[in-house]
């Protein structure tokens, strides 16, 4: 326990620093804020998507599935008079484009008002007397719409609601609203509810459904059932659509909570520098409360409780702050998931108990953790040698090889430890102890490098550049620390800009292999790559007729059930340009293409990755025929899907499956043809269709942009990083400053004027932002390895080529020159503001 | 005439409420508003007398709104262990005409059937409820050949000119074939048979008051063969009871003279009756008598509360017609034949014992009674 009055001293301390104890709450602050705010957008995405699937799957304990052309009603019939089934519903679901409902992707949902209730309880259960209910099954286009949704974006009962599904535009009417509890609302406001028949009517369906929820019965035998579905479809229990989901999420969730963990990294140097400059500040007050009889353990606790009191300010700081931020990373995170996965719509972003809970105990731990090397160092003191002010550095001095010993360890135990375990924790764990590792050996190259620097500096500065030099040197337990700070973050900088640079070269290479016809028609889903918008299928041929059409390759996309559960699957009819457009990894079966002609598979890279499939594998497909083994002769590079696909040629198919539509369609100019025309041409023959038309530079530009979009959130990500290093280097050069005012004000005695001492404190600054970005290339380039060779292939099994852009190079140096160079003006400025004989005094 | 209000309440009720399954908690914080009233203009009205048309006219009548399929009965095993059943089939057109005929599940019809059975010695009565869209053979109904349905359940005509009826549920269901002993009877005016004063507030309304009856009943696991004797009614309309109807009381009796008595009355909420209720008297050849309000007199004599509901229904009845005259005692076989289905009802088997002139009389009926949960009012 420690006593009172010191406790006291502690706090009045904290008091009588403002500046000091502000900059200590930043860094707990923004470090818990980062964390906070990609926790809390990962945290919101994965509730909106549980309940955004209740919302759609309701009660359901089970559901009948049908392949791209869904199930019977016939099916349906049979299934209600089944003595296992308690309750049967039948469902279409659609992803949709609306205009109405701000530009984004909606689901459509059809379903029978009258078998809903023991399903779902959109339609309100008893509410259903409201007058005007028979209107859902009679109107030609009615809908209903969650009262929210509507208010939001203007729509009123009785008007109009603009759609598009697959390659048609539609236009609904709102018949109802649906006033939802809060909890409730965010999931209904992307669903567009509609009668099952007027759904299957306006969607063009004919008999069809997309699945039969079923409530099979508490002593139902399941896989009895299943055997009396005919073949093709399939019952599956109603948890699986969500399970596929989830884990396809799983991946692009850790990285985004490792990259966030590195902010908060950064944010710790930032609060051991802020402690340990006040720990060297009262080195003469610790002495003195040695002196009077304080333990070394009440010392030790004096400090820690100081942190604790700072970090916890900071936490709450940081949660407020994070939560803020968390607003505006649930857009990024959300628009990632729906580029890369599934239609979500994330409405409110809660603080919740286990977000807080994991940011405090980040926080605190964090604060306590980096402020206990300096509390263990005060403790340790004598009280004589307390009292000598340079003690402290010259302990520092004999302590940086052991530091930087252990660092070089902790580098290179996580090094080994990417040779050790394949896992994707693993791996970031190792890349934690590289930077960690490093960073610790930062302090004595700072020390050594800038002992170097002294003498060419000296040529080229004068004394002032031996001064600046020998004082970097000097200081090292200040300027090792913050040198070390920017070096993470500009490493980390470096890192993932040559991989985010590194992959986007690639998918501009395949993408340059891929996009090769001259026009391309496809039906704008806007739900992102697991929408399979289906194409008229009539119309290729009336494509192919076009005068100046040399050649067509279509691609239908569907997703089936398999032996490893949902998968994007991809029939594909490739014109003379044949097997050419795919490249494959090595390991592939020779001449794949041929092979997938005769009836065998290919899969992606990232398909091949999630699911440990190689060529000669093989993979079950549940067809409309029943399920189907096929071979797999080889694995593709594609970017397009971070699921991964499956290809099969069109002809084997349509062999299995009785879906004959068109996903998207590849137009191949005839030489000479002006393309212009040829876009008009295949727009008239599109005509009623919502049907968009492109050239391949748009789609290219467009899946570009796309890709840029989803690392929106990692460039958000590295720029925080960046401001808290930032921060971190303004806090070491305001201590370095604050601590020599004694020795500034002696050198300005001496007749040094103020510029010259701006002079000196820019050229400190300069030599370490230098360091610090030099040091930064070997370890970001290091990084940007581990990123693209480790991380990637394990969370999601691309292969990317590794391209060392030096220009990132050069930006990070100048980032790290920039940033230090901008944190030394506002030290500088006061350090000619103050008056020569008061800081002698001070003394 | 009665169920013509059952149904027409409950479908008015658009059937909606529709719980099937009470055990799936409904979570109300889900409110619909679909801003304005049904449109039922367009639907036919049953104003004039119209000639019986058979078999054409067993099948739907999708130009009115409202139509019923309505089967009781009394049964007894081999042993003498006494049954009485109910499998009603209800459609409602939520626009006038036809389904359209296409291949999904698009329709303007929807369908519900009412399935019950009472087991007198083990004073149990069960029922069930199913609701059927009419598209893809979900639930319809159609005349040549004759057939209604929900699901599986289902009555259809048979080789011999009859009906079968096959409606299973968990626990118990019902196997018969009922064979009409007595030609179709047209209530009311000739078919036509008014609920209030005002014109166009009637339905067509055809029974066949007789059926002998065989086959089997199940319960509890287990099967029964069962004979006895159904009644038919079919009906169809389109209509609103008045604001004063409370709900009404419906009789069908069935008497060992070989005669038969269908009387209703709809209760107002100011105690009174409505003058138009009424009711037919079939003779042992099947000749009928059209019977006032004011003929028969009815007397409540019990009355039985439900625990479930709290509802209170009367419970035995003295029935006295003037002319001829006859005095019939009616007693429920069993106190609980509640209904609590979309709509709480009682509809239960009574038995029938009294005097003809001055010869003893017995027989068995049904008896339905409407509105006494929740006023039937307001849900038109």
């Amino acid at each position: 326990m420690l006593p009172r009055t010191l406790l006291a001293t502690g706090l009045r301390d904290l008091l009588r620093r403002p500046l000091h104890t502000a900059l200590l709450v930043l860094g707990v602050a923004l470090g818990v804020a980062v964390v906070v705010a990609i926790d809390l957008a990962g945290d919101s995405a994965r509730r909106a998507f549980v309940r955004s699937t209740d919302a759609v799957i309701g009660r359901a304990t089970h559901a009948v599935h049908g392949g791209p052309s869904g199930v019977p009603v016939a099916v349906y019939r049979d299934l209600r008079r089944r003595p296992e089934v308690s309750a049967a519903a039948p469902v279409v679901e659609a992803t949709a484009f609306s205009e109405s409902l701000g530009r984004t992707s909606v689901r459509v949902l059809g379903i029978d008002p009258i078998a809903e209730s023991p399903f779902r309880d959109h339609l309100g259960g008893g509410s259903l007397r409201a007058p005007g209910f028979s209107r859902l099954f009679t109107e030609p286009a009615g809908c209903v719409i969650s009262a929210a949704a509507a208010r939001r974006h203007g729509l009123a009962l009785g008007g109009p609601l603009r759609l598009r599904v697959d390659d048609r535009a539609l236009e609904l009417r709102v018949l109802g609203l649906i006033e939802a509890s809060p909890d409730r609302a965010a999931a209904l406001e992307a669903l567009v509810l509609l009668d099952v028949g007027v759904a299957q009517s306006l969607l063009g369906l004919g008999d069809r459904l997309t699945r039969v929820d079923l409530i099979l019965a508490s002593d139902a035998d399941p896989s009895g059932l299943a055997a009396t579905l005919p073949p093709g479809l399939r019952l599956a229990p109603a948890s699986e659509q969500a399970q596929t989901a989830v884990q396809l999420t799983e991946a692009f969730h850790l990285n985004l909570g490792a990259l966030s963990l590195l902010a908060l990294v950064v944010g710790m140097f930032l609060i051991y520098n802020t402690i340990t400059f006040s720990v060297v500040q009262r080195r003469t007050v610790f002495g003195t409360l040695r002196l009077l009889g304080a333990t070394p353990g009440q010392v030790f606790g004096l400090i820690l409780a100081e942190a604790a009191l700072a970090s916890a300010v900071g936490t709450l700081a940081g949660e407020v702050l994070g939560y803020a931020l968390g607003q505006g990373a649930v857009r990024l995170v959300t628009r990632t998931i729906n580029d890369l996965y599934f239609v979500l719509a994330v409405g409110d972003v809660p603080m919740t108990a286990a977000v807080a809970l994991r940011g405090a105990l980040l926080g605190m731990g964090a604060g306590l953790l980096a402020a206990l090397p300096p509390a263990l160092e005060a403790s340790r003191v004598e009280p004589v040698a307390a009292l000598r002010p340079s003690t402290y550095e010259g302990r520092a001095r004999v302590l940086l090889p052991r530091i930087a010993t252990v660092g070089l360890a902790l580098a290179l135990c996580g090094a080994a430890g990417l040779g050790v375990s394949d896992g994707v924790t693993a791996a970031f764990a190792s890349l934690f102890a590289i930077v960690l590792g490093t960073a610790l050996a930062v302090p004595l190259l700072t020390a050594t490098l800038s002992g170097w620097a002294a003498a060419p500096l000296g040529r080229v500065a004068g004394s002032l550049g031996r001064i600046a030099a020998r004082t970097v040197e000097r200081s090292v337990s200040r300027t090792g620390v913050a040198v070390a700070a920017l070096m993470t973050a500009v490493s980390v900088t470096v890192g993932v800009s040559l991989m985010i640079a590194s992959f986007r070269a690639t998918v501009v290479n395949w993408l340059e292999l891929t996009i090769r016809a001259d026009l391309y028609v496809g039906a704008p889903s806007g739900g992102g790559v697991r929408a399979t918008p289906a194409i008229d299928p009539a119309l290729p041929a009336r494509l192919r007729a076009l005068p100046g059409v040399a050649d067509l390759e279509t691609i239908r996309r569907v997703r089936v059930a398999s032996g490893v559960g949902e998968i994007a699957l991809g029939a594909s009819e490739l014109g003379a340009t044949g097997g050419g457009l795919y490249r494959f990894a090595p390991g592939s079966e020779p001449d794949p293409w041929a092979r997938v002609q005769a009836g065998s598979i290919i899969v992606s890279e990232p398909f091949a990755h999630r699911h440990r499939l190689a060529a000669g594998a093989r993979l079950e497909i549940h067809t409309d025929r029943g399920p189907v083994v096929f071979p797999v002769a080889g694995v593709f590079y594609d970017y397009s899907t971070e699921e991964g696909q499956v290809l099969m040629a069109r002809a084997v198919y349509e062999r299995h499956f009785d879906d004959r539509a068109v996903s998207s369609i590849a137009v191949h100019a005839a030489s000479g043809t002006d393309l212009a025309g040829l876009a008009a041409r295949v727009r008239e023959a599109a005509a009623g269709r919502a049907l968009f038309v492109t050239d391949n530079r748009s789609l290219k530009r467009e899946a570009l942009r796309i890709f840029d979009r989803t690392f929106a959130v990692t460039d958000a990500l590295r720029l925080l990083a960046v401001a808290v290093a930032f921060v971190g280097v303004w806090s070491a050069l305001m201590a370095l400053h604050a601590e020599r005012t004694r020795e500034l004000a002696t050198l300005q005695a001496l007749g040094l004027t103020p510029g010259l001492l701006r002079k000196l404190g820019l050229l400190e600054s300069g030599l370490m932002g230098a360091l610090a970005g030099l040091l930064s290339l070997p370890l970001g380039a290091l990084l940007a390895w581990i990123l693209v060779d480790v991380i990637n292939v394990r969370s999601f099994g691309w292969t990317m080529e590794l391209h060392y852009e030096p220009w990132l190079f050069v930006q990070a140096l100048a980032l790290s020159l920039a940033a230090s160079l901008l944190a030394t003006v506002y030290p500088l400025w006061r350090l000619g503001r103050r008056e020569i004989a008061a800081a002698l005094r001070h003394e | 005439m009665k169920r013509t209000l059952v149904a027409a309440a409950m479908l008015a009720l658009t059937l909606a409420a529709v719980r099937p399954r009470p055990a799936a908690p409904v979570d109300d914080s889900a409110r619909l508003d679909l801003g304005g009233p049904d449109d039922v203009s367009g639907f036919a009205r049953a104003t004039e007398p119209r000639p019986l048309r058979l078999p054409e006219d067993h099948g739907p009548h999708f130009e009115y709104q409202t139509e019923w399929w309505y089967y009781t009965g009394n049964l007894a095993a081999g042993d003498g262990r006494a049954f009485a059943y109910q499998f009603t089939v209800f459609r409602r057109g939520l626009s006038p005409g036809d389904p359209p005929a296409e291949p999904g599940l698009r329709t303007n019809q929807v369908y519900f059937a009412h399935l019950a059975l009472t087991d007198e010695q083990g004073q149990r009565h069960v029922f069930a409820e199913r609701w059927g869209r009419g598209a893809a053979d979900l639930a319809g109904a159609a005349a040549e050949p004759y057939r209604v349905h929900v699901d599986h359940w289902q009555a259809h005509g048979n080789a011999g000119g009859g009906v079968r009826i096959d409606a299973r549920h968990e626990g118990f269901g019902l196997a018969l074939e009922l064979e009409p002993r007595k030609p179709p009877v047209l209530h009311g005016d000739r078919g036509l048979s008014p609920k209030s004063d005002e014109p166009g507030n009637a339905s067509y309304y055809v029974s066949l008051t007789r059926l002998a009856t065989r086959g089997r009943v199940v319960l509890g696991g287990h099967e029964f063969e069962v004979t006895g004797e159904s009644w038919f009614d079919h009906e169809w309309s389109t209509s609103a009871l008045g604001p004063e109807a409370e709900g009404w009381d419906w009789f069908s009796l069935q008497l060992d003279d070989g005669r038969e008595l269908m009387f209703f009355r709809i209760r107002r909420r100011d105690g009174g009756f409505e003058p138009a209720s009424g009711g037919t008297l079939v003779e042992r050849d099947g000749t009928t008598r059209r019977l006032g309000a004011d003929e028969l007199r009815i007397e409540v004599g019990d009355h039985w509360t439900s625990p479930r509901t709290g509802a209170r229904y009367p419970a035995a009845w003295e029935l006295h017609l003037q002319s001829p005259a006859l005095r019939l005692r009616l007693e429920p076989i069993v106190a609980d034949q509640e209904m609590r289905t979309s709509i709480v009802y009682w509809e239960g088997a009574v038995r029938v014992s009294g005097t003809a002139g001055e010869s003893p009389v017995q027989g068995r009926g049904f008896v339905e009674l409407s509105g006494y949960h929740a006023p039937m009012q307001g849900l038109f």
